[in-house]
């Protein structure tokens, strides 16, 4: 099964491509096998050292930089897409409009989204005394938060193709054996998912999904349904790889059956255990793919048929 | 205590919660103010406040979730009370400011892990605190400003010496245009001596509650043993303050009786959320005040959205059983003030305890709050002993401005610390409930506090306030593991 195969997690994704502002035009940035490639840039690594010598820094090569950062980065699950309806349009110049207000000290307006922390100086008054050191650890601080945040936004421009692809990257990095750190995210992020594919599958409504439990060692899980409508429960037991190797490459709900794990991976033709229905026993399925063709805004995720 | 199921809870909600602005053709739980991010919010603070998630993880969860909550916002779509309240411009994405994206802070560690529960220094060098009831009126006169300052108890403890005091003014200022504050009291001018001849200056600070009151501390520390001081005010005679009890005639209570009680981190939090619910009417106007559990739906609620879930999340994160009547209790309040939107699936507990039954009878009554509170204060001071590393002593009440005020010194409390759920003060984790001579039961809330080397003092709102009737209080302090009963007489003076 699946989550017992060497093969690439990626294995049934195709590349994908797309543009994105370079100096003062546009360059192609390419998505495959789980690299970012950049065609037109076929020596980063040397425009790396220029840049650290004073040379401007190419905007493909920044961005490859920022996908290096968050490939194992749970928040990248807690922000990115959660399927294909979930409708996240960040344009290039939302994400140069946040990067120069990080250069001028914030977002012009944004103070109705500044979160009040949780930590405050309530109640009794904190002792005097280290503001100063404080200071710069809190604007270290706030530095660090302003190049995250302008990461993720610039992620998020890529569009949906790579914000999966991303995603599964993130998924396999914590898959094979999450650690407390990684299970509650990791966790989320499939309830969430899986909880959207269970709509189109059942027609439930998502808040009825609950949370989904590990599936670990052979086999693929489990599906249950309980109740009648409007108390309805569907529990599912999954092995955290399948929000990697099913979800991210588009196979989670094919030709009506939830795919629960592959077990021939492959572009654009692939073998997976499928499920009808909840408590039924999954099957063996033959699935081909064929190009989104992105007009709804998911370019570069496949879509499989039987 | 199972702090992954108490993420794992927390990420979900915030999942369902981000289905609001991800579909907007289904239901609606991003409406705005009350709802949406309050759940969020309430359980962020509750999980963090039981110590079942880090400040700086929940943090995490709620920056990111600020974020995907930003980037799906479209010009045509809902905007939720908090996070879209300037409104989006067309064609602009709204995105978190830095701050709200703060990643696991090393310095939000550094600062949770402030002395916290750590053994305070002990009492003054040479003997334990020394708290003696005081109630003496020190006149004042200078220039324009004339009045009395009144001593109500005098503590001595190893964060210093210092009076509870408030104060009076008879000036020809006219109060509107020209506002007398404590800073105006020529406390430079005033003289104090000691039984060998030290001499003292008085510096004020006010310690929350009404501006007229706070305390005055003794410049330098004086020995531990000094059996009196005197005070003179300008233009004022010279007053005696008995140190020794005895010679001060002190109004001394019976000794404290503790036992031990067993709540859950999480049963404690539902505690000061019902007490909350249960004091919330001194933040109402007094016209709706009067109504606040005879009105149908009633003004509370919107407070409590998301209790339902704060339960929810203490039972997935092991601090709170199932089977506990504590959230059954809760229910109870919340329907006896009218609570409506709290989500809390236990049905309503019979067992209230007996002060929540006091005080929710004084909300039913039609006319509550009909009895004026005359001025006054009763000199008290008794130290309890320590309750889940938290020691208090209780310097005196107060009666003004319509309210009643217990004034009170705490050791071993957070100096910073997350904010609590709605709206309660975990900071001060202390229940504290009085009963008065005749059977009432006034519950006592945080209302302000000021920090001197390491003890706090501050002032508790007594609600209902307590009359000029009650000849004497029990005073019920309780944790999650003790509790404490002590009986105080009290001897009221007017002001």
């Amino acid at each position: 099964m699946t989550n017992t195969r060497n093969d690439p997690w990626y294995s049934c994704l195709p590349s994908c491509e797309t543009q994105v502002p370079c100096g003062q035009g546009r360059h192609i940035v390419r998505w495959e096998a789980g690299q970012l490639r950049l065609p037109e840039h076929p020596d980063a690594e040397a425009e790396l050292v220029l840049a650290a010598l004073g040379g401007e820094k190419a905007g493909c090569v920044e961005l490859a930089e920022a996908w290096g950062r968050h490939t194992s980065d749970l928040s990248v699950l807690g922000v990115g897409p959660r399927g294909p309806a979930d409708k996240i349009v960040v344009s290039w110049e939302d994400v140069e409009a946040a990067g120069q207000a990080g250069q001028h000290g914030g977002v012009p307006g944004l103070a109705a989204l500044r979160r009040k922390p949780l930590r405050r100086p309530a109640g009794p008054p904190a002792a005097p005394g280290g503001h100063s050191a404080r200071q710069q650890q809190v604007q270290a601080e706030l530095d660090r938060a302003t190049e995250r945040r302008n990461d993720l936004l610039s992620l998020l421009a890529l569009g949906y193709g790579f914000s999966v692809r991303l995603a599964g990257q993130v998924a396999a990095a914590h898959a094979d054996s999450p650690d407390a750190t990684a299970r509650p995210a990791l966790k989320a992020a499939i309830t969430a998912r899986l909880a959207l594919v269970a709509e189109q599958w059942l027609g439930i409504d998502p808040d009825e999904v609950d949370e989904v439990s590990w599936h670990d060692g052979l086999g693929w899980g489990r599906t249950e349904l309980t109740g009648q409508a409007g108390g309805r429960r569907l529990r599912v037991s999954l092995p955290p790889s399948w929000l990697a190797r099913v979800w991210a490459c588009g196979l989670a709900l094919t030709a009506g059956h939830l795919v629960v794990a592959v077990d021939r991976a492959g572009w654009p033709d692939a073998r997976v255990l499928a499920v009808r229905a909840p408590g039924a026993e999954p099957v063996l399925v033959d699935v081909h793919a064929r190009q989104y063709d992105g007009r709804d805004g998911t370019a570069g995720t496949p879509h499989w048929e039987l | 205590m199972n702090r992954e199921g108490a993420e794992t809870y927390l990420r979900l909600l915030a999942e369902a919660e981000l289905r609001g602005p991800m579909v907007p053709a289904r239901r609606q739980p991003w409406s705005g103010q009350g709802g949406s991010t309050a759940r969020l919010t309430a359980v962020a603070q509750a999980l963090t406040a039981v110590r079942a998630l880090d400040p700086e993880i929940v943090e995490d969860i709620l920056a990111d979730f600020d974020l995907a909550v930003s980037v799906r916002q479209r010009p045509d779509r809902p905007m939720s009370g908090r996070l879209g309240a300037a409104g989006p411009r067309p064609g602009r994405l709204l995105f978190p400011s830095p701050g709200t994206l703060l990643r696991r802070s090393r310095l939000a560690t550094q600062s949770s892990r402030e002395p916290a529960r750590a053994p305070q220094p002990g009492p003054g060098p040479g003997g334990p605190d020394r708290l003696v009831p005081v109630g003496l009126t020190v006149p004042y006169r200078d220039e324009g400003l004339s009045g009395e300052m009144f001593l109500m108890a005098f503590a001595h403890t190893a964060a210093g010496a210092r009076f509870t005091m408030v104060w009076e003014t008879h000036s020809r200022h006219d109060p509107e245009r020209d506002p007398i504050h404590p800073g105006l009291l020529p406390f430079e001018r005033f003289t104090v001596a000691d039984d060998r001849g030290g001499g003292y200056q008085l510096d004020f600070a006010r310690s929350g509650g009404p501006e007229w009151a706070g305390d005055v501390s003794l410049r330098p520390e004086p020995p531990d043993d000094i059996r009196w001081l005197d005070i003179s005010a300008p233009d004022g005679p010279v007053v005696r303050v008995e140190l020794d009890p005895v010679a001060a005639e002190a109004a001394v209570g019976a000794e404290p009786a503790v036992t031990e009680v067993e709540l859950s981190p999480g049963e404690h939090l539902l505690v000061m959320l019902a007490e909350r619910l249960l004091t919330v009417a001194p933040e109402f106007p007094h016209y709706l005040r009067m109504q606040l559990a005879a009105i149908s739906p009633g003004p509370l609620h919107t407070v409590a959205t998301g209790m339902g879930d704060v339960i929810a999340a203490l039972e997935a994160a092991d601090v709170l059983s199932p089977l506990s009547p504590v959230p059954g209790r809760l229910a109870a309040v919340c329907a006896g003030m009218r609570v409506s939107g709290h989500g809390i699936t236990a049905p309503p507990a019979q067992d209230l305890p007996e002060p929540w039954l006091s005080l929710l009878a004084h909300y039913q009554r039609r006319k509550p709050d009909t009895v004026p509170v005359r001025d006054g204060y009763a000199a008290v001071a008794a130290g309890l002993p320590e309750l889940d590393g938290i020691r208090l002593a209780l310097l005196s009440l107060l009666n003004t401005d319509g309210g009643s005020w217990l004034q009170v010194l705490a050791r071993g409390l957070e100096s910073e610390t997350s904010r609590g759920p709605f709206g309660i003060d975990s900071y001060f984790p202390v229940s504290v409930w009085i009963r008065d001579s005749g059977g009432r039961w006034h519950a006592c809330r945080p209302a302000g506090w000021h920090r001197h080397n390491g003890e706090y003092v501050g002032k508790l709102q007594v609600v209902p306030p307590l009359t000029r009737s009650t000849a004497w209080i029990e005073v019920l302090a309780a944790g999650p593991s003790a509790q404490v009963r002590v009986q105080l007489p009290l001897r009221w003076r007017y002001l």
